[in-house]
């Protein structure tokens, strides 16, 4: 009965192939609104139907989890469409949530963490779709120059969106890798390798989209309100963060 | 001649052929402003510039938005836009219903964007599907059939084939290169900046980069030299170039355009290699040559190498495979090529992705169709949706709706005519605006008669800079000023003080026969201690090891430096030079060497040589030399008699000893007959003759219309300017001067017309230059606008009286002027008084972070050539470049023609630089000076790696990213009667060719009949006559 659990669970904490299932909702789903929502909701369901089962988690779900996340953060450095590339870097770091499972109130702060900063990301991204009709490299680079301001989010929301320092999905990767449950040197290298992985294909998307000389011209820069709004979100991203490290930490 | 011989000859030509459109680039320490099209000054202005945007990727035009803020705030002449749009409407056949020119009005005046996609345009039958509602019908066959021939087009017909790979595969083949090949080109063409240097490069461009070059070039050189028929006698470039041509299967036919398209890839780089190898007399292209057959060498076995890495048996990695490729799969060439060039529908762009990346054929044969469908539907539906939107704007919605298929596809032929072709709309409309402003300003009267002389006569040079100071010295008290070209019509040659090379001192069209050099008057002293400091210190900076520890151990210094001249840059850069030594009182030789003289001259340095021998070599002591030693063992070296027996005795030496050193000073130390003759030939070339004084006095008095009524003071103004940390110093100082200050040659002419003997001479051809007229030489430092005198110490004694009067006169101006200008570079610059912002200006000056000390000739606009009283009333805002010219003493047109010559072709360069770097200053231009670093002594970069800069910085023509220069064919005003003027035009062929195609606008201002005569499209057109006398301008 668990098993069966264990699998539904391993659709909603995407583990390879059952992750399919999230990323082909995830790439027809267009509205930036119902990306966020499903960013944010869908581990959630995982780590309640995990918190429902009677027996621990098998350790090769450990093992099968940490696969799926490097697989999935391997196949987003190929990726130039953001939003899938949302999607992957979600399915890669929702997996990790199956390594060393804490208790569940816990569970869902991890989730949270990892989610929040992807939403955000999700949500700056339907600007470019909007602007554009797609936020995708082939459509041509050179925001910097033609939108400076819609540039300059991206480029936080894209760092935290790849776990960078005090934003929450870096406490939640650390929280897991110092996770007693979990702590081997295999587990921890491989959780390196696989935050590096998400950095490059990052730094990837961020050549494609903000450097360059602009294709398009004639496009409109996010207004100033937007702008500060945005700016307001990614410090409160912060100070959750820091809050999330005293909490998980 | 042998078949191969041939072959490379005919490369050679081609190469040769493919260069002529890129300019020459000259070194930026003398930066010459050229025009970036000058190589298609042949063409019609419209059409040069057409193939020099596409050539170049470049911009022509300012963007359609920047030209509607100009209608708005009146600086373009709607009438004449409106007269054009009407002349465009009248062309075509009339639409029922629609007044096309009021169309055409809308579409410039309220759309910012292009209305007509460039990029395979929907079908009219498309757009009038969607106008009236109906699904549009798309006929993906009909498309298809479109595709291979435009893919053809754009990506073969001597496009380089790595270009077509990017654009196929998204690589980045052509970064790649150009990173390589700029690091050749930095390494070989280095003036002294790199410690390490590149060897063997005496050897050549292409030789020496073949021994530096890594393994898998050597490899491929290998392949090529062992495929020649005699591979013993190495490899020249032409041979590579032609195997690697024939390796990438490039129809010959198509060379010539390959080439072109490879040269105008790095276009600094290439500009300034064709300059070099073209210039014979420059010392680092003598020592280390390249030409653009070395650089085409490298930069296709680069290419060659980088394809068949990149294509790994998998791509094509030749044109012939790429064009099977278009045959063979059309579908997916195509949905390639609109993926990576960025074209890509963005509602398919992620469905395009997929089925590139999986390669599934049926997939891609579907995408194929239903992107074709979608694009040309989307094209569709947007174009009659701003098509109607327009008809709204244009009041002609009734008319737009009653129009059929057949009428809807003249209008949008008819709007694409007109976005084609719009730049030079908005263009001659803006010219039109700029010469109506000045025409409506010149004035036809004469000067009034004076009583007496005018206090001091000036003459400037011509630039643009120069019109503000001299109307506010014509303002501050009885000054006369005259425009005449910086170099004041003396060409010359320099060998400044201390410095062991010459510097040419005019424009760059002449090359100066003579040459004059710079002595010092006073006693030479020690180096100040601080400027050899600040030597060790940059040998330090150099050197490879020592910033590691130079920066530990003495950076602080350095700190403080900075603290200084960031926090108090006027007071601390003062006090700075304080600490190093003065450049002593010069003076110039100026008068040529008589034949005694000159061989006194040689035969002082031989003895000085032969003692200095005698120390070194024989370890003799100076008093131990007599100097019948030294005219023996000179006669003896010479040849010309054998020495004395006792010499050998007198010098304690044998007589093999004394043997081996005679002949040890005729090799070694070249006391030699034929190194004594090329010594006598140099000394002829220094100073000037009689003769060429005279004649150089008087061509400048007479071009200038002044050859009487001489005042107590005639002051030649050259120009000059000083910045701090700017590499484009020299594009600051005077054009005429080979982008030098212009003191040395004010200094010659003044020497000059101060002499007796010269004035007597003049005196024979009617000018008379009373006994008190002094010519004093002076520098207008266009960043500060001070203007200090020169050689006062050759002033005579009755004239010091008056020196108080004209400083304060000058230095009135000074601050006049800088008040007037600060406001263009200063937000708060408004509120100051002259003598503050005569300040502010001096900061700018001194601020090494001051990244625009002044703007330069930026928006120049107009040419003046005629007498001063033509523009005396109005302020032309340093927009003119002013020529001093007086058609009454000018009778055979000579001096016009010297005028039109040589300052109008300059002017028009700068006109032209200025021009390109404002409508597009990224490809033109050389982008933000903020990101410059100097490369190689000659040259910036925008980074640490790009081609070289060329054209001018962001900021000397841009304002807050909108263009501050605003781009306007130079509008040259001659005043002179129409026959002369026109007469002299056709017989300077240069300028006939400027005219007739457009890249002057040319207007002859007929004092006789007051007449205006303008050259427009083709044909001289009247405009009514002047009435711009004094009683009328009173009147108005």
């Amino acid at each position: 009965m668990s098993l069966t659990l264990y699998l539904i669970a391993g659709l909603f904490l995407p583990l390879f192939p059952l992750s399919m299932l999230f990323n082909q909702m995830f790439a027809r789903l267009r509205h930036p609104w119902l990306r966020v929502l499903l960013l944010l909701a869908w581990p959630q369901i995982g780590v309640l139907l995990l918190s429902q089962a009677a027996d621990p988690v098998p350790d090769w779900f450990a093992g099968w989890a940490l696969l799926s996340a490097a697989f999935y953060a391997y196949r987003a450095i190929a990726l130039r469409e953001v939003g899938l590339w949302i999607g992957y870097i979600a399915t890669s770091a929702w997996a990790l949530l199956w390594i060393g499972v804490v208790e569940p109130s816990l569970h869902h702060l991890l989730a949270l963490g990892f989610s929040l900063p992807l939403a955000f990301t999700a949500l700056l991204t339907g600007f470019l779709e909007q602007r554009l009709g797609a936020a995708h490299t082939a459509l041509g680079g050179g925001m910097a120059i033609a939108a400076p301001r819609f540039a300059g989010l991206f480029v936080v929301a894209v760092l935290a969106a790849v776990a960078t320092p005090l934003f929450p999905n870096f406490f939640s990767l650390l929280a897991t890798l110092l996770n007693p449950a979990a702590l081997s040197p295999l587990f921890a290298l491989g959780l390196v390798l696989i935050w590096l992985l998400w950095t490059w294909s990052g730094i990837r998307l961020l050549q494609g989209i903000v450097v360059g000389s602009p294709v398009r011209n004639g496009l409109q820069d996010l207004s100033m309100t937007a702008t500060w709004v945005y700016s307001a979100g990614f410090v409160g991203l912060l100070l959750i963060g820091i809050n999330m490290g005293g909490v998980l930490l | 001649m042998s078949p191969a011989m041939g072959q490379h000859l005919r490369i050679r030509a081609m190469i040769y052929v493919a260069g002529e459109p890129v300019p020459f680039f000259w070194p930026m320490r003398s930066f010459i402003h050229h025009n970036p099209l000058h190589g298609l000054e042949h063409l019609p202005f419209a059409e040069a510039v057409d193939k020099g945007a596409k050539l170049f990727h470049a911009r022509p035009f300012l963007p359609r938005s920047q030209y509607q803020a100009y209608l708005s705030d009146g600086r373009l002449d709607k009438a004449a836009l409106i007269s054009q749009l009407q002349s465009f409407a009248c062309s075509r056949e009339p639409l029922p219903g629609i007044d096309l020119a009021s169309w055409a009005l809308t579409l410039l005046q309220a759309t910012e964007e292009p209305l007509i996609p460039l990029h395979m345009p929907p079908q009219p039958e498309q757009v009038y599907a969607a106008l009236q509602g109906q699904p549009v019908n798309i006929s993906t066959d009909a498309l298809s059939s479109q595709v291979i021939p435009q893919l053809r087009s754009e990506l073969l017909k001597g496009r380089p084939l790595y270009e077509s790979l990017d654009a196929l595969y998204g690589t980045s083949i052509g970064e790649e290169l150009d990173e390589l090949v700029i690091r050749a080109c930095l390494d070989f063409f280095d003036e002294g900046q790199s410690v390490w240097v590149m060897p063997d490069r005496q050897e050549g461009f292409f030789s020496a980069w073949r021994k530096v070059a890594g393994g898998p070039v050597q490899a491929l050189l290998k392949q090529i030299e062992s495929s020649q028929p005699s591979p013993a006698r190495g490899l020249i470039p032409e041979q590579v170039i032609d195997h690697v041509m024939r390796a990438l299967e490039v129809p010959e036919e198509q060379w010539v355009d390959y080439f072109t398209r490879e040269i105008v890839h790095l276009h600094g780089w290439s500009g300034y290699i064709r300059w070099r190898s073209n210039s014979s007399r420059y010392y680092w292209a003598d020592r280390y040559p390249g030409d653009l057959v070395d650089l085409l060498a490298i930069r296709l076995t680069l290419a060659w190498m980088l394809i068949r890495q990149h294509a790994n048996g998998q791509r094509p990695n030749t044109a012939r495979a790429v064009e099977q490729l278009i045959e063979s799969r059309p579908e997916e060439t195509y949905l390639r090529s609109e993926f990576y060039t960025g074209q890509v529908l963005p509602s398919m762009v992620q469905r395009v992705d997929s089925c590139l990346s999986t390669g599934h054929a049926q997939a891609i044969q579907k995408t194929f169709h239903d992107y074709l469908h979608a694009r040309q539907s989307d094209q569709a539906q947007r174009l009659a949706h701003a098509l109607s939107e327009l008809a709204g704007k244009s009041g002609q919605q009734d008319g737009f709706k009653r129009l059929d298929a057949a009428g809807l596809a003249r209008l949008i032929q008819a709007l694409t005519d007109l976005e084609a072709g719009e730049g030079m709309l908005w263009l001659r409309a803006m010219e039109s605006r700029a010469l109506d402003q000045l025409l409506d300003g010149i004035s036809l009267d004469a000067a009034e008669p004076r009583e007496k002389r005018p206090f001091v006569q000036a003459a400037f040079c011509i630039d643009t800079r120069s019109e503000r100071i001299r109307r506010h010295l014509e303002s501050v008290g009885d000054y006369q000023t005259y425009g005449i070209a910086g170099f004041f019509g003396v060409p010359v040659s320099l060998m400044e003080l201390g410095k062991g090379s010459e510097m040419h001192l005019c424009p760059v069209l002449l090359t100066p026969k003579n040459l004059v050099l710079e002595m010092s008057s006073s006693v030479r002293t020690d180096e100040a201690a601080v400027t050899t400091l600040e030597r060790a210190m940059h040998k330090l900076k150099e050197s490879v090891l020592s910033p590691f520890v130079t920066v530990e151990a003495i950076g602080l210094l350095f700190g403080f430096d900075m603290i200084g001249k960031t926090v108090a840059p006027d007071i601390y850069n003062r006090w700075r030079k304080h600490l190093h030594t003065h450049k002593p009182n010069t003076h110039l030789l100026l008068d040529k060497l008589s034949r005694e003289q000159a061989d006194s001259i040689v035969r002082a340095v031989q003895r000085a040589v032969i003692v200095e021998a005698a120390e070194q070599e024989l370890g003799m002591a100076p008093e131990a030399i007599t100097d019948d030693m030294v005219k023996e063992l000179r006669e003896a070296a010479l040849g010309n008699a054998d020495w004395d027996p006792g010499l050998a005795a007198d010098m304690n030496l044998d007589d093999a000893k004394l043997t081996k050193f005679v002949l040890r000073l005729r090799t070694a130390y070249r006391i030699n007959t034929p190194f004594a003759r090329m010594q006598l030939e140099q000394l002829a070339r220094i100073g000037y003759s009689q003769e060429e004084q005279v004649g150089f006095v008087r061509q400048a008095l007479s071009s200038i219309g002044l050859t009487e009524e001489f005042s107590r003071f005639v002051l030649l103004v050259g120009h000059g300017s000083s910045s701090e940390n700017n590499p484009y110093e020299s594009a600051l100082d005077c054009g005429a001067c080979g982008g030098n200050h212009g003191l040395v040659n004010a200094r010659l002419l003044a020497q000059m017309a101060n002499k007796a003997s010269v004035r007597r001479r003049l005196a024979e051809h009617g000018i008379r230059i009373p006994d008190d007229a002094w010519f004093i030489p002076a520098l207008h430092n266009t960043t500060t606008d001070e203007i200090t005198l020169h050689d006062l110490e050759l002033l005579p004694t009755s004239h010091l009286v008056y020196l108080d009067r004209l400083r304060n006169g000058l230095t009135s101006a000074a601050r006049l002027c800088a008040q007037e200008r600060l406001p263009s570079l200063q937000i708060d610059a408004a509120r100051l008084d002259p003598a503050s912002a005569f300040l502010a200006a001096r900061r700018n000056s001194l601020d090494w972070s001051q990244v625009r000390p002044e703007w330069g000739l930026s928006r120049n606009a107009y040419f003046i050539i005629g007498r001063r009283s033509l523009s005396r009333s109005m302020a032309l805002d340093g927009r003119a470049f002013l020529h001093s010219y007086d058609y009454r003493v000018d009778p055979k047109r000579r001096l016009l023609e010297n005028i039109l010559t040589g300052p109008l072709v300059v002017g028009q360069w700068i006109n032209m630089e200025h021009y390109f770097s404002a409508v597009d200053n990224e490809r033109f231009g050389s982008g933000s000076k903020v990101y410059h670093n100097v490369a190689g002594r000659f040259g910036v970069m925008t980074g640490n790696l790009s081609d070289l800069r060329t054209g001018l910085p962001a900021q000397t023509v841009l304002d807050k990213g909108r263009p501050y220069h605003e781009p306007l064919r130079l509008i040259t005003v001659i005043e002179a009667p129409f026959e002369q003027a026109q007469a002299a035009i056709d017989s300077v062929v240069a300028v006939k060719r400027l005219v007739r195609n457009g890249w002057i606008r040319l207007v002859v201002i007929d004092p006789q009949t007051t007449r205006t005569h303008i050259y427009d499209e083709g044909e001289w057109v009247q405009r009514p006559a002047l009435q711009n006398t004094q009683e009328a301008l009173i009147a108005s």
